[in-house]
């Protein structure tokens, strides 16, 4: 197990050195574009060539590639993601500032999901094709149908109007307070992005549990289990529902990815100041240490997310062993 | 196919038991799906009405002389479905109307154009199945082409290519829209392709992981065996022998991607509506441009939303309803 870990860490250094890799040569496929925009706001004595010198310099790419390929990566190697172009800060301070309300959002979002998939998944698949499944898969999916800023819209409205008080907090809120500091204030600012984003993940982690159970359930030792006279619900929770969560962790998994880096549109209509709004205004704008820091932590969380998870297989999986 | 008789002389001449069972011809078949997953047939229902949405004239139905986008080079003309050209403005006396509630003359009611909602949705229909079928034809062909590679020869080529695709994965899926969208050097303008396809190249990886399990567990197949004996070239295999086994995953990631794309394409149009052209609405820019409005007057974003949610859901449960039918291990 030891050895399984430290193998897996070690490939997900190489997995990491190639995000880099790849983050690096992306931003520089065509500079040219970067280039020209930030010239654009450039001294107006200035002729267009001195600024487009000005502007190279100040992006770091009038060294040669290898040598700015060298610096990029040594600086990784020292932990150092350089400074903002817009606002010259440390990109590893702006990106820590912001990583919380998206790394809290995102694991509400996820615990939301698996509230609602877990039991919709598990009935759809016992009673296939029966009007129970039919309804609760057709409003699940109907929810991971309607655009996301559709429903956060549609609570923000509702709950302001019908909500009677006591919900509004859903819908409303200004700045933000972390959860070391006050709790449940922290809580209520969260739930209604929380619950707007649950009810798409839930979705489409529903879909892919249904199809485990499908075919867990068809399994020998499901049969055995109901053989032996065991009740409905033992056999399903204790002998389908642990085998069939296996690969829908690994599901889980990259949604974490996605949940954590690219809730634009949730944090943009709640006001949340997190990672998924800030990296898309730097990539409007072509802040590339920005877009390089933000890839590369996300990276980095992922790759050991899914390790954490691969982990747990051998517990939930007692036949599967690393070696 | 020569090298093939040969090695199999049994199986050219018709057996004739076979030959005497009915087979059910299409029609019973469908019916049969229908009976046995009415949700399902519900889905391709609403499937084939987004595909129907798309059909049209190659006349000028409504008078104006209008070049269609060609997807795929075919020139769809004007929809039959929609009922006015898509930027024809509707007036009330003298003053357009705007954001109108539906009426017999406005089915889904008017945007802030004074536009026809309904036809918008129709003419809309065609660049949404435009964009998804576009994106996911990138994102199937090339992550089959990738998984079935990498899971049919393992070894130290599956663990390069994986550790590749598990990079390209943990680059935020936006992220890498607006990268391909801002940075690479053939987007001076913003075009459906392009977009379809920085769409279609976000799906590879997951594509492929998809297809590279279902090929690891086909590889072990007896028949895969008898296909190594008889003399066939790993390419052969390949082609001829796994990719007609793991058509049905494919099929059903196929579906089920459309939906996605179409939700991601909303999205892109929420984030960076510059990065899709906005003179030929998709259901993304319809409701992108409903936005402002959509508490006071809603049906713009209604109309659009619905769409999308309709199309989400018809692509999703016929996908479900496809894999239960066309995996063997799910049948009842």
């Amino acid at each position: 197990m030891q050895q399984y870990i430290i193998r897996r860490s070690l490939l997900n250094i190489v997995v990491l050195f190639l995000v880099a890799t790849m983050v690096f040569a992306a931003l520089r496929i065509d500079p040219n574009q970067v280039v020209n925009r930030r010239a654009g706001s450039c001294f107006l004595q200035a002729t267009a060539e001195e600024c487009r010198m000005v502007a190279r310099a100040e992006l770091g790419l009038d060294a040669s590639l290898p040598q700015q390929y060298w610096d990029f990566m040594s600086g990784l190697v020292q932990g150092d993601l350089g400074r903002s172009f817009l606002e010259n800060k440390s990109v590893l301070g702006e990106i820590a500032e912001r990583a919380s309300p998206s790394i809290e959002l995102g694991l509400l979002q996820i615990f939301v999901g698996l509230i609602i998939a877990l039991p919709i998944g598990i009935i759809s698949a016992i009673r296939q094709d029966q009007p129970v499944d039919y309804i609760l898969r057709s409003v699940s999916i109907f929810f991971l149908g309607v655009p996301s800023f559709v429903l956060a819209v549609f609570l923000i409205v509702a709950t302001g109007r019908w909500g009677g008080g006591t919900l509004e907090f859903l819908g409303t809120g200004q700045g933000w307070v972390e959860i070391w500091e006050d709790p449940i204030a922290n809580l209520k600012r969260v739930s209604g992005p929380a619950l707007v984003g649950g009810l798409a993940t839930g979705a489409v982690i529903m879909r892919f549990l249904r199809s485990q159970m499908l075919e867990v359930m068809r399994q020998d030792y499901v049969r055995t289990a109901w053989a032996k006279g065991l009740r409905e619900r033992v056999v399903v929770i204790r002998h389908a529902l642990r085998n069939a969560l296996i690969p829908v962790l690994t599901v889980v998994g990259l949604l974490l990815g996605t949940v954590i880096s690219g809730n634009v549109v949730l944090e943009s209509i709640f006001g949340i100041p997190g990672v998924g709004l800030y990296v898309t205004i730097s990539a409007l704008q072509f802040d590339f240490p920005v877009m390089q820091g933000i890839v590369l932590l996300v990276a980095l969380l992922l790759v050991f997310v899914n390790l954490a998870i691969d982990v747990t297989y051998g517990w939930l999986d007692p036949r599967i062993r690393y070696s | 196919m020569e090298q093939q008789q040969a090695a199999t002389p049994l199986a050219t001449p018709a057996a004739p038991e076979f030959a005497l069972r009915a087979r059910p011809n299409a029609l019973q078949n469908i019916m049969k799906f229908a009976r046995k997953k009415p949700l399902g047939a519900f889905g391709f229902i609403l499937v084939f009405f987004m595909v129907a949405m798309t059909v049209g004239t190659p006349k000028a139905k409504f008078g104006v002389p209008e070049l269609p986008d060609s997807p795929f080079g075919i020139e769809l003309g004007q929809p039959y479905m929609s009922r006015y050209d898509e930027e024809k403005q509707f007036k009330i006396g003298r003053r357009l109307n705007i954001n109108g509630s539906p009426s017999w003359e406005n089915w889904l009611g008017t945007d802030s154009n004074g536009r026809d909602n309904w036809s918008r949705i129709v003419w809309g229909a065609r660049r949404s199945l435009f964009i998804g079928l576009w994106a996911l034809t990138v994102a199937t062909s090339i992550g089959t082409f990738i998984g079935v590679i990498s899971g049919y020869f393992r070894g130290i080529l599956d663990t390069t290519v994986q550790r590749f695709m598990d990079a390209l994965q943990s680059f935020p899926p936006l992220l890498t829209l607006i990268l391909i969208l801002t940075i690479a050097p053939f987007t001076s303008e913003p075009s459906l392709v392009v977009a379809a396809f920085a769409l279609g190249f976000v799906g590879i990886p997951s594509i492929q992981r998809i297809v590279r399990g279902v090929v690891l567990s086909v590889r072990e197949q007896q028949y895969i065996d008898a296909a190594r004996v008889i003399g066939a070239t790993d390419t052969r295999t390949m082609i001829f022998y796994v990719l007609p086994n793991i058509m049905a995953s494919i099929i059903v990631v196929f579906s089920t991607g459309l939906g996605v794309v179409i939700l991601a394409e909303a999205a892109l149009a929420f984030v960076v509506p510059q990065a899709v052209p906005s003179d030929r609405a998709s259901w993304g820019i319809m409701l992108n441009t409903a936005r402002p409005g959509l508490v006071d007057h809603p049906w713009p974003g209604i109309a659009s939303a619905g769409a999308i949610a309709l199309a989400v859901l018809g692509f999703n449960i016929s996908g479900d309803a496809l894999r239960d039918v066309l995996d063997p291990r799910l049948r009842t």
